[in-house]
């Protein structure tokens, strides 16, 4: 059983018409998984509504057996459900340790808060050294990395990540890319990504989804799908396909 | 490029639905019109008093709410303090017919002029605000204004000035009255239509949407915001002056307080904001509405908690107004539609 | 001196007009709402600590006690039936300014028309009284107080920064969306924050009937005072409104003094607009488009 399956999402904002018209994706545990796909073809807002930032107009989801459609932000992250958004959304005056501690709100056990932060600081050498720094005044690799972190206090389950390289020079691109690569690898969670840098995106994905005007288009292993002559269609043939439709 | 697009965003803006109906705006223009001009006439009427002092005071908010919709409903900046510019006028001919013996209905236009000289200070002052602060300003100028009027001796202060009536034989007297406000309304709502029109009511919507990007593309709107603020005030100022001489008495607590500015805003939001028939529907509703609330209540208590319960009802149900309303839901008829 | 007199009174207003303004900021930092409202609440807490003194003998100070409780249960139920409504539209900000501008009138028409429009003020015996000083006299009822509001915003503090829904609220008022993020619950909070702005306002009213004559339709001249206060301490900023409440009451106890005490609020309406040509954002503020 998949540990996310979403059927036939539909959503869009306040009153606004439906950015999401038709998604239905499934995602297997401990596999990375990239969203790629032409501006406005609502894969942030497929992250956002699964994150329950956005409600669902129509549609399933399902997380580890359990329907999440329609529940609050905070509900969904219990379940085990994380999201980094695009713009990294920190707390511009708290310290990255708070930072982080807020990461952990939901934990009410400060032994396990408190192991949590001693691993996220392990596994990010750089956050330890400047744990006393504001959030505002790190550099936007530093950001990303604390971003990440702070996802990473409450033990996901799933990591959704916007595009983590938006903004980032390609030096620190590639070491927020390890980092991804590594929380698949090393610590078993599943992620799901939405990349601009389809090819860096890809490098780090077992499986890509291609969105476009709302709906999956295809899907296929990430290694072979640039080959997929769909691709070429669907990025340079888009204009005579919006026609279309 | 990026000019042309805020523009074309803002001219397809104001209709949304199409609008029904057969029966023309013009038709219903003209007849509303004739009825108006001829009302006076009908002397034998009963209540014949009655009805020509609330057609005058419809006339009246009519002018004043649809000079308001310019800044608070084309431009989207809410003025809480708008009857600011309505004392001024009234002063401005009060005093002109206390020292020269110039009679207000000649000194209106100037009155008005001088209100929009103070909307353009006012639009100085504010020229660094937006949304919530802008608002919290006109409110504090209200204050302000209120607070030197009433002591500034050479005003009267807070026990005010007493005016000499007009010398017409008391059933007339409050005739001229009426055509005076009726030319105000009707002044000011081609005011607000031909702004609608204009490429500077263009300019206007677009700062009312986004004025980041308005500014990005290119409109210089602290210019524009200034003229919407000076322009919204000209007919507050006329009909202060012209309301001053009909109840022949300044003071300014009758024309600063901050009900009126309320009065003005329900109307606008009740009407439609942003709409040419807008003001004039509020207008109409509310002082209808009002009458009715004083019969069955009486007592201004109850006007202020029908006043804020209206707005509230408005905003948390139909922030559109009775025009937005019906045009989003494609209802909304031809002879309403005035834009 | 008649300096330091003028002084030591500006700093005892300054404490109870920080009070009032705290809810105030407090609701902008957490929800983005401008409660055109909160002086009329503060009235309405005023009458209801007058009409506890008149006929129940319930010392102000005391009545602090019940008016919290009640405001911020009545706080709650204002915000779950006004806001969840308008929460998503565009120019969310002004829309709350519109409402609870209606509100203010809403209150103000119930409380004319039950309570009636005359001045009023409660009397306590420590109303009238003063301890002298030296040269100086310091008015007990205002130094009482400013005790007070002392207490309920170290209160206040401490609830922000030691709490587990504190921390929220915090988290909230800097980044609403990062908040949610990691499980803030956004609604609960705004709800708990919203009684908190309206139990401080009535803690406030408590103190205002019997430091200053009150009616009705006094709260727009509150109103104006109080916005003028924390847009230039920094709209969202419980600092900016402590500073902005003493430095400004100061100012204007001196303007009181020079040129009488009719033009004292003028000093709050300049300093409003000196702000915001200079720095729109106030002396704590973020430097948003506010």
């Amino acid at each position: 059983m998949p540990l996310l399956a979403v059927q036939g999402l539909k959503a869009g904002y306040g009153v606004g018409p439906d950015i999401l018209a038709d998604v239905s994706i499934d995602v297997e545990a401990g596999r990375t998984y990239c969203v790629i796909g032409p501006n406005g073809a609502g894969k942030s807002t497929l992250l956002k509504t699964v994150a329950g930032i956005v409600k669902p107009r129509d549609g399933v989801i399902t997380f580890d057996g359990a329907s999440v459609g329609g529940l609050r932000p905070d509900q969904i992250l219990r379940a085990g459900i994380c999201f980094v958004p695009q713009d990294r959304t920190l707390f511009p005056q708290m310290s990255v340790r708070e930072n982080l501690v807020m990461g952990g709100y939901l934990i009410r056990d400060r032994h396990r808060l408190n192991e949590r932060l001693e691993l996220v600081f392990e596994m990010f050498p750089r956050l330890a050294e400047r744990s006393a720094q504001m959030a505002q005044t790190m550099s936007g690799g530093e950001q990303q990395l604390l971003a990440l972190g702070r996802a990473l206090m409450i033990e996901p389950k799933l990591m959704m990540i916007d595009e983590p390289s938006l903004g980032l020079a390609p030096r620190v691109t590639s070491q927020i890319f390890d980092v991804i690569r590594s929380l698949s690898r090393d610590l078993g969670i599943t992620v799901l990504l939405i990349e601009q840098n389809v090819k860096k995106g890809l490098e780090v994905s077992d499986w890509a989804f291609v969105l476009d005007l709302g709906t999956k288009r295809f899907e296929g292993p990430a290694g072979e799908i640039l080959d997929d002559p769909r691709i070429r269609d669907l990025y340079l043939g888009k204009l005579a396909d919006r026609g279309g439709s | 490029m990026a000019q042309t697009d805020v523009v074309r965003t803002a001219e397809s803006t104001p209709a949304k639905g199409r609008t029904k109906g057969t029966v023309s705006r013009w038709s219903v223009l003209t007849m509303v019109i004739v009825i108006a001009l001829v009302l006076p006439m009908l002397r034998s009427m009963s209540s014949y008093q009655y009805v020509l002092s609330v057609g005058t005071v419809v006339f009246m908010w009519i002018s004043m709410t649809a000079s308001w919709n310019i800044l608070g409903g084309y431009t989207g900046y809410i003025s809480l303090g708008h009857n600011v510019f309505f004392a001024a006028g009234g002063y401005v001919s009060g005093l002109l017919l206390l020292e020269l013996g110039w009679s207000p209905f000649a000194t209106a236009i100037v009155a008005g002029v001088f209100s929009l000289l103070m909307g353009g200070v006012a639009g100085l002052i504010t020229y660094r605000t937006h949304g919530p602060s802008f608002i919290i300003s006109t409110i504090a100028l209200l204050l302000v204004a209120t607070l030197l009027m009433d002591n500034w001796a050479f005003l009267g202060g807070s026990n005010g000035l007493s005016l000499p009536l007009p010398s017409l034989s008391p059933s007339w007297v409050k005739v001229p009255f009426y055509y005076a406000m009726f030319l105000a309304a009707a002044g000011a709502v081609y005011l607000g239509h031909r702004v609608q029109h204009s490429k500077f009511g263009m300019a206007l919507r677009a700062i009312a949407q986004d004025e980041v990007k308005a500014e990005v593309a290119g409109i210089d709107t602290r210019r524009y915001k200034l003229m919407a603020f000076a322009l919204s005030a000209f007919f507050p100022g006329v009909v202060g002056a012209l309301w001053g001489y009909n109840i022949a008495y300044l003071r300014p607590i009758i024309f600063l307080q901050i009900a009126i500015a309320a009065r003005m805003v329900l109307m606008a939001i009740v009407g439609g904001r942003g709409t040419v028939a807008g003001p004039v529907i509020g207008a109409i509703l509310v002082v209808a509405f009002d009458e009715t609330a004083v019969d069955l209540f009486g007592g201004s208590e109850i006007n202020l908690v029908i006043t804020g319960a209206l707005l509230i009802l408005m905003l948390q149900f139909f922030p559109g107004g009775i025009i937005g309303t019906l045009r989003d839901r494609n209802r909304l008829p031809a002879w309403l539609d005035w834009d | 001196m008649a300096e330091i007199q003028v002084l030591i009174l500006g700093l005892l207003l300054g404490g109870v007009y920080a009070l009032m303004a705290s809810g105030l900021t407090l609701l902008f930092g957490v929800m983005r709402v401008v409660n055109l409202a909160h002086a009329a609440f503060i009235v309405l807490a005023a009458f209801c600590s007058f009409y506890l003194w008149e006929f129940a003998g319930i010392d102000p100070l005391i009545s602090i006690v019940l008016i919290m409780p009640s405001f911020f249960v009545l706080g709650m139920v204002l915000y779950r039936v006004l806001f969840p409504r308008i929460e998503g539209t565009p120019r969310f900000t002004e829309m709350t300014v519109l409402m609870t501008f209606g509100l203010a009138f809403v209150a103000e028409g119930l409380m004319a028309r039950f309570f009636g429009g005359i001045f009023r003020s409660a009397s306590p015996p420590y109303a009238r009284d003063a301890i002298i000083l030296g040269d100086y006299y310091v008015p007990t009822g205002q130094l009482l107080a400013s005790t007070a509001s002392l207490v309920l915003l170290l209160g206040l503090w401490a609830f922000l920064k030691f709490t587990r829904t504190g921390y929220g609220v915090r988290a909230t008022m800097q980044n609403r969306d990062a908040a949610q993020i990691v499980g803030v619950d956004v609604r609960r909070v705004s709800t708990i924050s919203f009684g908190i702005g309206m139990a401080m306002a009535g803690a406030a009213g408590a103190l205002v009937s019997f430091l200053f004559p009150f009616f009705p339709a006094r709260h727009w001249q509150w109103i104006a005072i109080l916005l003028s206060l924390i847009v230039l301490g920094g709209m969202g900023s419980l600092k900016g409104a402590v500073v902005g409440a003493l430095l400004l009451a100061v100012v204007s106890s001196f303007v009181s003094h020079t040129l009488g005490p009719v033009w004292a609020p003028i000093t709050f309406f300049g300093a409003l607009f000196l702000i915001l040509l200079v720095r729109p954002q106030g002396l704590f503020g973020k430097k948003a488009r506010v």
